[in-house]
């Protein structure tokens, strides 16, 4: 009965642990200081005008935005075929190609982000769009590899014999068949990736520029000499793009972590 | 092992692996291409210019990091930070997962809390640390309350000590444990539990000898992962050490983004590579053989 009680006890004060720098942030960001103050004294707006008035922020939300979704398209179209390749033959060296696709995920980003500085300068595309966007489909293709294979089931692949007798083409099976069945896994592992390139910097911010440059790397090299409520404000927006983000996320594939029943 | 599964030898003719080489080569041009062009090339080239001195092959760069002990003073609170931050978060992930998957009942209150979790893992490692440059200032929340509630007497320094910055990465980290040895709970079949139960043991022994063990594999893949992105993580220690301390991703960014020495920057990167990679090969051994006794 004591251990239930430390252990309730215990979870509620993580989960305010969890919790507490993020109220922080929000609170600060209203704050009537022209430093940063919690708890916030007197309330304002106008922090967000600030930002929003600031179209170096505009341009580097659009930068991350574009960069997460092309990331993403990228992630899958690599990720999809190999994970069919994977699942359905039997072909050499598939544990080494499997590890190779993997690796990206216990590699520090660091080491990755100057590899890709050093080569991509050689191919002369150092600091561009380009850059960012190949560092960041090697780094989250491996989500969605890890979702997508453990749905590619002995029985999904029945299901795709079964379509093949009865005449469908490869397209219209893959379409029709494989795509239904996927589609859990292939969703959870997009908005991974996706979130994992939005919220980069370690690997990003050796290819931006103060032109080109994504929301994080930004804010990072921004926090490091001011701190200004303009910095909290735009915390907080990033803080409810990943709020909506989880809620739809939960409303409609449905956050299948913790629960019982899977 | 796959062909195998998928049943019947007679539909499933690509059983001859030239002939699964075959039919794999099509779907795996595009992702083998890619990722050789722009992840195996870039560090085969970290590699090779590692091992280039003055024009010629050498080891002087290796020479350089490994011969030089500030680089081992930098290596040692790296890892050290690393190990506590994997220890502190295990012991506060661990309670709370099971708290989440076995005590609560009301599917709202557990769905809540998944968002809330999920919430710090979906926000940059900017804004998380950031949250704790204000938290853990001079005057900030954290030091107001110890000394108000008479902890303390006088504000005590976080930000630019290893304390702070393993508490920034506690925070950053717990989600992925929680998640980890979460999901491998959720897994564990409660009838094994009851069965134990059943048979006179204290929930107590039933968590030690049957829950814990079945979860060992979920709780090593946390650990491994919580414990490479602690040991590589530049961002969080850098606003939280406020220039005090140094870890090795910070000299391997100095190398590459200011001094620009690919030779010497390349010999760090892969030593960091190297040690990361020995130490999880280590804890995933050290994790099967956990596995292999349960």
């Amino acid at each position: 009965m004591i251990a239930r009680i430390l252990l309730r006890i215990v979870a509620w004060a993580v989960m305010a642990y969890l919790v507490l720098p993020l109220v922080v942030i929000v609170g600060a960001s209203l704050t009537a200081t022209s430093y940063l103050a919690f708890p916030p004294q007197g309330l304002t707006l106008d922090w967000y005008g600030r930002m929003l008035a600031d179209t170096s922020y505009v341009a580097a939300f659009g930068t991350s935005t574009a960069l997460a979704l092309a990331a993403t398209a990228g992630a899958v179209l690599l990720a999809l075929p190999a994970a069919l390749a994977i699942a359905r033959y039997d072909f050499p060296a598939k544990r080494t190609l499997l590890s190779l696709l993997m690796s990206p995920l216990v590699l520090p980003h660091v080491v990755l982000g100057a590899a890709l500085l050093q080569y991509c300068a050689a191919l002369g595309l150092m600091r561009s769009f380009a850059a960012l966007l190949v560092g960041h489909v090697v780094i989250v293709t491996p989500f969605v590899l890890r979702s997508v294979l453990p749905q590619l089931t002995p029985e999904q692949r029945a299901l795709e014999e079964a379509s093949a007798d009865l005449g469908a083409r490869p397209f219209e099976t893959f379409l029709l068949v494989v795509l239904p069945q996927i589609r859990g896994g292939l969703t959870s592992g997009a908005i991974f990736a996706f979130i994992s390139s939005w919220i980069n910097v370690e690997l990003s911010i050796f290819n931006t520029t103060a032109e080109l440059t994504t929301i994080p790397v930004k804010l990072f090299n921004y926090v490091q000499y001011t701190i200004d409520p303009v910095i909290a404000a735009v915390s907080s927006i990033t803080i409810a793009v990943a709020a909506v983000t989880i809620v739809l996320l939960d409303l409609t594939v449905g956050l299948h972590v913790l629960s019982k029943r899977r | 092992m796959t062909a195998a599964l998928t049943g019947d030898p007679a539909t499933v003719p690509a059983a001859a692996p030239p002939t699964a080489l075959r039919r794999a080569l099509p779907l795996l041009a595009a992702p083998v291409a890619f990722f050789v062009a722009f992840f195996a090339v870039p560090m085969v080239v970290v590699l090779s210019s590692s091992l280039m001195a003055g024009g010629a092959p050498s080891l002087a760069n290796y020479a350089r990091v490994l011969l030089d002990q500030y680089h081992w003073d930098v290596l040692a609170v790296t890892f050290r930070i690393a190990a506590l931050t994997t220890l502190a978060v295990t012991l506060l992930g661990y309670p709370l997962a099971y708290y989440l998957v076995r005590v609560v009942s009301s599917n709202a209150l557990r769905r809540s809390c998944v968002i809330l979790l999920l919430l710090p893992l979906f926000t940059s490692n900017i804004v998380r640390s950031f949250g704790w440059m204000i938290l853990l200032g001079r005057n900030g929340l954290v030091n107001d309350t110890l000394v108000g509630i008479g902890l303390l007497d006088r504000p005590v320094r976080f930000l630019g000590t290893e304390t702070g910055i393993v508490i920034g990465l506690v925070y950053i980290l717990l989600p992925f444990i929680v998640l980890a040895v979460g999901n491998a709970l959720a897994t564990v079949d409660p009838t094994l539990e009851e069965a134990s139960a059943d048979l006179g043991s204290s929930p107590f022994t039933t968590f030690w000898t049957v829950t814990f063990p079945l979860c060992l594999p979920g709780l090593i893949a946390g650990v491994i992962m919580v414990f490479t992105l602690a040991a590589s993580a530049y961002v969080t220690p850098a606003l939280l050490s406020g220039g005090k301390i140094t870890v090795f991703p910070m000299l391997i960014f100095q190398q590459y983004s200011t001094v620009f020495d690919v030779h010497y920057g390349g010999a760090l990167s892969i030593t960091l590579l190297v040690v990361t990679l020995v130490l999880v090969a280590l804890a995933g051994r050290i994790g099967n053989g956990g596995g292999n006794r349960s």
